[in-house]
Formats: structure tokens, sequence, C-alpha cells
């Protein structure tokens, strides 16, 4: 069980520049939810991701992963129960390394390491099967190097390297926007099976209706740092692509290009209030597009 | 020709360790660290006073090595608890370790004068047969250092430390903890430094407090022009140590070529710089053209062996 409990994230606190990026956030996750969020563009979704995995640390609150309290743990500290899938290929893996130097990293994880070889013919074998379930033939390649792997096989090659240490939360931050239809249909296919066969908690990101509706058994949808609405299993299931973005752009936020692509002519109505408080906001935004994404408009307090 | 060589040889060989150490920081975690500029002489000052002291010349060789490794230590540290980048933090340590090097010697230059070093034992032979010995214990030092450096590599430690330089966030989200790695990096970097100045200040028979200058521009050099010859990356373990080697003896070779043909000793900063920025010329106009090689070589290949195959 996953828990974070009034969590805070404020980067710059106190100076003019400051941004809140989660605020008096409270959610639990059940051992081996799979859960999807969708939010605009700064409603915190990645800041979760953040705060869950250890790369940001909550201003205030505290997380808890099953009985431990891992708040101060930074995040290379919590890799041995947390992976991550990064939303950049470029980002999950390590494009100088071969293909098995990668795994080998990812098999350390969670043990120290020391001065036992890294790759072994004992490991090597656990490495081939694992990778020839890609049914990419990279089982044939260990030695090539990473950065000569496509963007759809190194999300996948991120993928095994997530699974390889057996974690009990799984992280997948927004981690098919960078793939072609088809590759997507195929990571994600291997993403389900994963999931299933780890038992892991997952949290899932994304900006695809139809992803987020169709995946997992929980849907929270956020908006300036905070879960606006939280949907269980049925209520998921007889919810509409057009209803969920009903939900999102009800709160007053825009709707991300990106999204508004992929509703496909589901159009929301333009509401006379949200659109007041976005020419308020850009009226009174002086500081780029971030504060254009988190209004300064005193609302969310 | 021969005395070329030799030349090359016993001046070149005490910089392979330090160029292996510039190599970790540059290379493998793209970092610059310029403490080896007072690493290089603290090591060779602290193997002159044990030395003197009438340490065994192996123990005053471990000394050297561990007093320079110290000094990436505290590299390490500033950079970590005072949060400036390794460049400054190094920056600001070549420069201090000029005093603390100069009251480790006492002096400007102190002479090791008769004590016995690794290489005493070779007086009685003449200069090219004594040359030859002192080559061949320097190379067995240094085919040790870079057997081991190379094993570390493959070692989970190695590997995490090789991942931090190429995606240092991947390596994090792997369970790598970085600044760890940053402190075994300069420590290991210097220490290297450290043993390869002990080796020069055995074979040189003194040590002087001038001894670093340009010590790290030398090393970047002689690793873009090793780079030429043997194109390392992150996985190719046997390239990386290859690389360090080639580089530092061409690296020589050339200074030592230019000292035979009459140019004066303070021209050799001048013709390190040349060098280096001959390899980085190279590395951006000649790249092309060794892809080009390589490819006629294949093509050449490939034509014969059908012809090879219709003859038999």
């Amino acid at each position: 069980m996953l828990r974070l409990a009034d969590i805070d994230l404020i980067y710059n606190a106190g100076r003019v520049d400051e941004v809140v990026a989660l605020r008096n956030l409270s959610v639990t996750f059940e051992r081996g939810q799979f859960v999807t969020v969708v939010g605009t563009n700064g409603a915190g979704k990645s800041s979760l991701i953040q705060t869950i995995s250890g790369a940001a640390r909550p201003t205030r609150g505290r997380i808890h992963l099953d009985d431990r309290d891992v708040t101060r743990l930074p995040d290379h500290r919590r890799a041995g129960w947390i992976a991550r899938v990064f939303d950049d290929p470029r980002a999950g893996t390590a494009p100088e390394l071969s293909i098995e130097d990668n795994l080998a990293l990812a098999m350390a994880r969670g043990r120290s390491r020391g001065l036992r070889f890294a790759v072994t013919a004992r490991r090597r074998a656990v490495m081939r099967e694992h990778v020839a379930g890609l049914g990419l033939g990279l089982e044939n390649r260990l030695a090539d190097r990473v950065g000569l792997l496509s963007a759809g096989q190194r999300q996948s090659l991120t993928m095994v390297m997530a699974a390889l240490s057996a974690p009990s939360v799984l992280l997948l931050d927004e981690y098919l926007a960078a793939l072609d239809p088809e590759t997507t249909a195929t990571v994600l296919a291997l993403t389900t099976e994963l999931v299933r066969e780890l038992g892991a908690t997952t949290v899932m990101i994304t900006h695809n209706m139809d992803h987020a509706l169709a995946l997992g058994d929980r849907l929270l949808v956020m908006s300036r740092g905070r879960v606006i609405a939280d949907y269980d299993g049925t209520e998921k299931s007889e919810m509409t692509v057009s209803g969920l973005i009903d939900r999102i752009t009800g709160a007053g936020d825009a709707l991300s290009d990106r999204s508004a692509l992929i509703e496909q002519g589901a159009r929301p109505r333009p509401r006379p209030g949200s659109a007041r408080r976005r020419s308020h906001r850009t009226g009174s935004d002086w500081s780029g597009a971030r504060g254009a994404i988190r209004s300064p408009d005193g609302s969310r307090r | 020709m021969t005395q070329i060589l030799l030349d090359m040889l016993v001046t070149g060989l005490p910089l392979v360790p330090v160029f292996l150490g510039i190599y970790t920081v540059f290379r493998l975690r793209a970092d610059f660290d310029l403490t080896v500029e007072g690493s290089f002489v603290l090591g060779g000052a602290v193997c002159a006073l044990t030395l003197v002291h009438g340490w065994p010349s192996w123990l005053a060789l471990l000394a050297g090595t561990a007093g320079a490794a110290a000094a990436g230590g505290v590299t390490a540290l500033i950079h970590l608890l005072l949060r400036v980048p390794v460049l400054l933090a190094g920056l600001v340590m070549s420069i201090g370790l000029f005093s603390v090097n100069l009251h480790v010697l006492d002096t400007p230059t102190l002479s090791l004068g008769t004590v016995g070093t690794l290489f005493s034992g070779f007086g009685s032979l003449s200069g090219r047969q004594a040359d030859l010995a002192t080559s061949g214990v320097m190379a067995g030092v240094v085919a040790a250092v870079l057997v081991a450096f190379g094993l570390f590599l493959r070692t989970e430690l190695g590997l995490a430390l090789r991942a931090t330089g190429v995606n240092a966030r991947m390596a994090r989200s792997q369970g790598v903890n970085d600044r760890r790695l940053t402190v075994l990096a300069l420590v290991l970097a210097n220490g290297l430094a450290g043993l390869g100045a002990s080796l020069a200040v055995q074979y040189q028979g003194y040590a002087d407090v001038n001894m670093g200058g340009g010590t790290f521009v030398a090393g970047v050099g002689a690793v873009l022009l090793g780079e030429l010859f043997v194109r390392p990356s992150g996985s190719k373990l046997v390239r990386i140590v290859g690389c360090v080697l080639v580089g530092t003896l061409a690296y020589r070779l050339v200074l030592v070529t230019a000292l035979r043909v009459g140019l004066p000793a303070g021209d050799l900063r001048g013709v390190t710089a040349l060098t280096l920025l001959v390899a980085i010329a190279a590395e951006r106009y000649l790249g092309a053209l060794g892809g080009l090689t390589r490819m006629l070589a294949r093509n050449a290949r490939s034509a014969t062996t059908p012809a090879r195959q219709e003859a038999a």
C-alpha cells in the first residue's frame, strides 16, 4: 500500500516566483491497484510521480510505502521498491552503454553495488529470457549500444528494466507520448502483461483519454495540485471520453493541445466562467508560460 | 629512432595512470577536474619526501598515490558541501595545492640524491639498457593498473560509475547514489595521478613544485588523440584502456620528437597545445575520412573474398 498524506510540494516557497505543484494532496493506493491519472499541463501529475519516486521531496506531508515512512529517502534509495518509466525514451536508458550493461544496472537495483562483475554468464541468460519476451530480437543484440535502438525499442527495454527487480510500485509518466500509434499498442500490451505479472501498484499518467478509461481499475483527475475526482472501476467503466473531458475543463482548466487532438471532435462547450477566468489569467500574468498554467488568481486557495 | 621510442616509453609510461584518471573524469563522468594539476605534484612530493625519509620505493609509490587521492577527496567534499561545480572546486584546489606542495617539499625542488628508487638497480647498466629495464618495470606497473582498472569498470560499481556520466537521472532511478560515485571518481582519478607522478619522480630523481603545470590539458589532448585511433565507447572497456595507452604514448612521441628535432624545452607547452588542437581538428574533419578508409578496406575485403572462393 502506498499512502500520501497532506502533501504540499512548493518550489521557491515565499518568493515572488513561488510555484505550488501539489497542494494538500492525500491519496492512498491499494497494493496491486492500477491507477490512471489525467489532468491538464501543470495539474500536478508529474509532481505526483516525482514525489512518489523521491526525485522531489515534499514541502509538507508524509509518504508511506507499506509500513515504511519513505518521505526522507532520496530517489536512489527508493529505487529497490519503486520503478519509474520516463516520458522521454532517451531518459530511461544510457545510450552509450550496451543493452546488457543497461539491464545489469537495473538488476542491481535495490542492492548495494560492490565489486562483483556486473554482467556474468548466468545474468546474461536471465537477461536473454526477459528480453526475448519482447519479441524484438534484442536477445541477440545484447552487446549493441542502446543508442542504436528506436524509441519504441528503448521504451520496451525500459519496461523490462523496470520489471527486473520486481518493484512494488511502478510509475509510468506519459511514457507512450513519444511513440507512434503502432508502437504504442505494442508497448501498451507489454505494460498490461507486466503489470499483471508483477502485481505492482501502478500509477500511469496519460494525456490519452481512451487509455485513461480503458486501462486500470481506478482513475484520478488532477487540477492545480489537487485530486478533483477519483473514480473506482465501476464508475470508470460508465464514463465516456467527452464526460471525462467535461470533468477536466469543468475545473476551469484549458485542455492541452495534445489531449484536445486525442479527443477527436468531442469538443467541450466553452463555459462562460472558465473563459472569463482564462482571460483574467492572461491579463494579469507577467511571469510567462508557467504562470499561465498555474493561475495566480487565488481561486485555488 | 630506437632512442626516440625509448624516451617515449620512459617519459610516457608514468603518464598513463595520470591520463587514465583524467579519462575517468573527463569521459566517463563527463566533467572537468583541474585538481590533477596540483594533485600530480602532491603525489610526487609525498613520494619524494617519504623516499628521502628512507621509506622503501614501493611504499613511497603508495604514499604518493594516497596523498593525491586525498586531494581528490577534498575536491569532492568542496563540490558536495558547497555545491559548486567540480570544475570550480578543482580550480580552487589546483591553486591552493601549490602552497601545500611547497610546504611538503620545503624547497621548490627536492632532489632524491642517492636514495634507493624502483629504478636505482639499473645504474650500472649502459644508457640504453638502463632505459629498457626502466621501461620494463614501468610497463609492469602500468599494465597492472590498466588491467585492474578495466576489471573495475566491469564490476557493478564500475558500471554505475559509467552510467552516471552518461545519464545521471536514469542512474539514480536505478538506485545509483551518484554523490558517492562523484567522490569515488575524484579520489580514483587523483590517486592515479599521484601514482603516475610517483613513478616519474622516482625515474627523474627529483620532485619539482612546478612539474604539474599543463597536466590537465596534456591529458585531454592525449585522450582525444587516443580516441582518434581506438574509438572507445561506454561499454567497450578494452578500448577505453587502450585509448588511454595509445593516446598517452602518441602524445609523448610528439613531444620527444620535438625535443630531438632540437626545439627548446620551453616550447613543449606550445607543442602540447598544438597537439590538442590538431587532435580536435582531426576529430572534427577527419572523422569522415576515417569512415571512408574503413569503408574502402571493407570493400577491398569483400571484393577479394569471392575471388578467393572462385579460385577454390
